[in-house]
């Protein structure tokens, strides 16, 4: 098994005829998603790459079961979006968009976890479960099936980190992108306690920056319910305090938020810690015994 | 955007938050209304005016003119003086800490309140955290009945629907104008009733588009104080994210976690970046050239690394970017490219047909921007 995904979760996109949509729907069929069904307002009755398209998610829902979706809507339609696929009992749904007002990421996500629909994101890269499906836009060569869990805030350092182990030839079990913030669904701490509790998970890797107490959190979590080896990296050693380096939330105040505090955290949790990409390959390799 | 202290009492009032007589004047010029004893507060964007000469009582023997002209003629906290607020003098019995804003990393809306109001919150914190009360909500029914009861209990307030009609008016204002902190500190009981005597709103700049006339007329008002009167545009319309450093090697990521990450293997490699710069999830071929002309614009520039690893981001745009800006411009300095992600294939053969090299692996494109600094 991987986490919250797995070769046999039906899809919908949301706004697939959408430039990102329509592109993502292709790149995601290539791999192998099982993407059923599309959504955009006023434009039924088309076909992107071969998969229907409907107006309303109840339309949808009436043909095809449908186990998760992602959204590729812009901020300004975000939050109606996401309750129409909420209110019809789609219980995963992964938002990409980034810029979405804070009140309305707030407001998603209250509703969501009302209703029991779990939110990755929003400004979430996706989701793939190397070998079996993919909900986001990740390069698949990148990544290869295997046994280590990846839980990133970046999109793209999670590909970076996905990357690094595949050329080392150690694969993953899932990899998840769970945005930038200053909102989250997922958090770090739930993703590790999906792993914790996923079969094909053997070892976790955690992907944290500077800013926020997220990583402490996790931390927190670590030292006292996960017993499968967690290893940590925390980019932003050398980032200026007070500058927010490209989420919003990446800035250290004071000494808040600083790559120091949430070593110390993770390493008092028992994770392991590495300073770049090949360390974790190195440390992973160590914990196997090669 | 943080709204002057005059301007979210304007909101507070609209809203029924009992505030002081006041007075606004915009220059030294202007004449006073307010007889004494009065408070005179020095408009600015930044916290902690009271330490710094901002805020000034006025009990009469002065000239006012003068406290005002001294006013308007110094930098507070770095700051010019927008305007100057006169208020009339109430009679304080107590003072109390009041805001609204979000747990974040809960995804929440949160009351935090303190009985101990008049000194920011960090202070409140650092002397007696236990004073301080923060209480989530839901962001859809709001503070709810029990919950103020329970805030009225804390901060030793005895009338109820007083206290509930301020914490209403303050939830309505954070939902209604999208607003990150709403802060009312020190909200003062006096005999005649609880008075807002400072407000610190800051709105969020990505609801622009649901408020657009409010925002735009917040803002023209603030620059006609701030004496910028030029043509604006109220908020940047692309994703790029751009940070001056101190190094020499101009650095251009397509993502903020890999661009953290790279500037650290820079420093790890003995280099120095003079730049973050991160161009978000817009994939247009003009994104990056505009990132060339932004990075490239700053001088002592040694080396370019671009490092793209791109999921949303299409390799094939980010080359013909890349070209495009070639074709234009004088490129002065060696530039390396990681290139990896969607549509790698095209944008390698776009790179190769016009002879710059591209790289697979991130440690080994770092290395080379960096060998180049050490090499002079």
């Amino acid at each position: 098994m991987s986490i919250l995904i797995d070769k046999d979760t039906n899809v919908l996109v949301l706004a697939i005829t959408g430039r990102a949509g329509a592109l993502q729907t292709r790149t995601m069929i290539e791999y192998g998603t099982r993407v059923v069904a599309g959504i955009t307002p006023g434009k039924s009755g088309l076909t992107v790459e071969g998969i229907p398209v409907y107006d309303f998610v109840v339309e949808a829902v009436r043909d095809y079961q449908i186990d998760s979706a992602i959204s590729f809507v812009p901020p300004r339609f975000a939050k109606d979006s996401c309750f129409e696929v909420i209110d019809n009992g789609i219980k995963f749904l992964v938002i990409t968009a980034e810029g979405i007002p804070d009140h309305d990421a707030v407001d998603i996500i209250s509703y969501a976890k009302l209703k029991g629909t779990r939110i990755l994101g929003p400004g979430s890269a996706g989701i793939i479960a190397p070998g079996k499906s993919k909900l986001g836009a990740h390069p698949s060569r990148v990544f290869l099936e295997g046994h280590v869990g990846i839980v990133s805030k970046s999109g793209a350092l999670s590909y970076e980190v996905g990357k690094t182990l595949t050329d080392a030839g150690i694969g993953q079990s899932t990899v998840v992108a769970i945005g930038g913030g200053p909102i989250w669904g997922l958090t770090q701490r739930e993703i590790i306690k999906l792993y914790q509790e996923d079969k094909e998970t053997n070892e976790i890797v955690l992907l944290g920056e500077i800013g926020g107490r997220m990583e402490e959190e996790a931390a927190k979590f670590i030292s006292c319910y996960v017993d499968k080896p967690v290893v940590s990296l925390i980019v932003g050693r050398s980032a200026p305090k007070g500058k927010s380096l490209g989420h919003a939330s990446a800035i250290i105040e004071g000494d808040k938020g600083t790559v120091q505090s949430k070593v110390e955290a993770l390493s008092k949790a028992g994770s392991y810690i590495a300073r770049t990409p090949t360390e974790i390959v190195q440390i992973i390799e160590q914990i196997r015994g090669k | 955007m943080k709204l002057y202290e005059f301007q979210g009492k304007r909101i507070f009032k609209e809203n029924g938050i009992p505030i002081q007589k006041g007075n606004l004047l915009t220059s030294a010029e202007q004449t006073n209304q307010i007889p004494p004893p009065a408070v005179l507060k020095a408009q600015i964007l930044t916290g902690g005016r009271g330490k710094t000469g901002g805020i000034r009582m006025w009990d009469g023997s002065l000239e006012i003119s003068k406290l005002i002209h001294d006013m308007f003629s110094k930098k507070i906290r770095g700051e010019t003086v927008a305007a100057v607020l006169v208020l009339e003098k109430v009679e304080i019995i107590r003072e109390i800490y009041l805001s609204i804003t979000f747990e974040w990393e809960k995804a929440t809306p949160m009351l935090i309140v303190s009985s101990e109001g008049g000194i920011e919150i960090e202070e409140i914190a650092k002397i007696n955290s236990e004073k301080i009360l923060t209480i989530p909500f839901d962001p859809f029914m709001g503070p709810t009945e029990y919950q103020i009861r329970y805030i009225a209990k804390t901060i030793y307030c005895k009338n109820f629907q007083e206290l509930k009609n301020i914490i209403d008016a303050v939830y309505k204002i954070f939902k209604n104008y999208d607003a990150q902190l709403v802060e009312i500190n020190p909200l003062v009981v006096t005999p005649k009733g609880m008075v807002a005597l400072d407000s610190k709103i800051d709105l969020d700049e990505k609801s622009y588009y649901k408020h657009k006339q409010l925002f735009e007329s917040l803002l023209k008002e603030q620059r006609a104080l701030q004496g910028i009167n030029k043509d604006f545009k109220p908020y940047k319309l692309d994703t790029i994210s751009y940070i001056p450093l101190s190094g020499t090697i101009g650095l251009i990521s397509d993502g903020a976690g890999t661009g953290m990450l790279t500037l650290d293997l820079i420093k790890d490699a003995g280099g120095e970046a003079a730049n973050f710069c991160e161009m978000g999830g817009i994939t247009d071929p003009e994104v990056i050239y505009k990132a060339m002309e932004i990075v490239l614009a700053k001088p002592g520039i040694k080396s370019l690394l671009v490092v793209l690893i791109g999921g949303f981001n299409r390799m094939d745009e980010m080359a013909a970017g890349i070209i495009k800006y070639r074709k234009e411009h004088d490129l002065k300095v060696p530039i390396f490219i990681r290139m990896c992600g969607t549509f790698e294939e095209v944008g390698k053969r776009i790179m190769n047909e016009a002879g710059i090299p591209t790289y697979d692996d991130l440690l080994e494109a770092v290395n080379k921007a960096v060998a180049v600094i050490k090499e002079e």
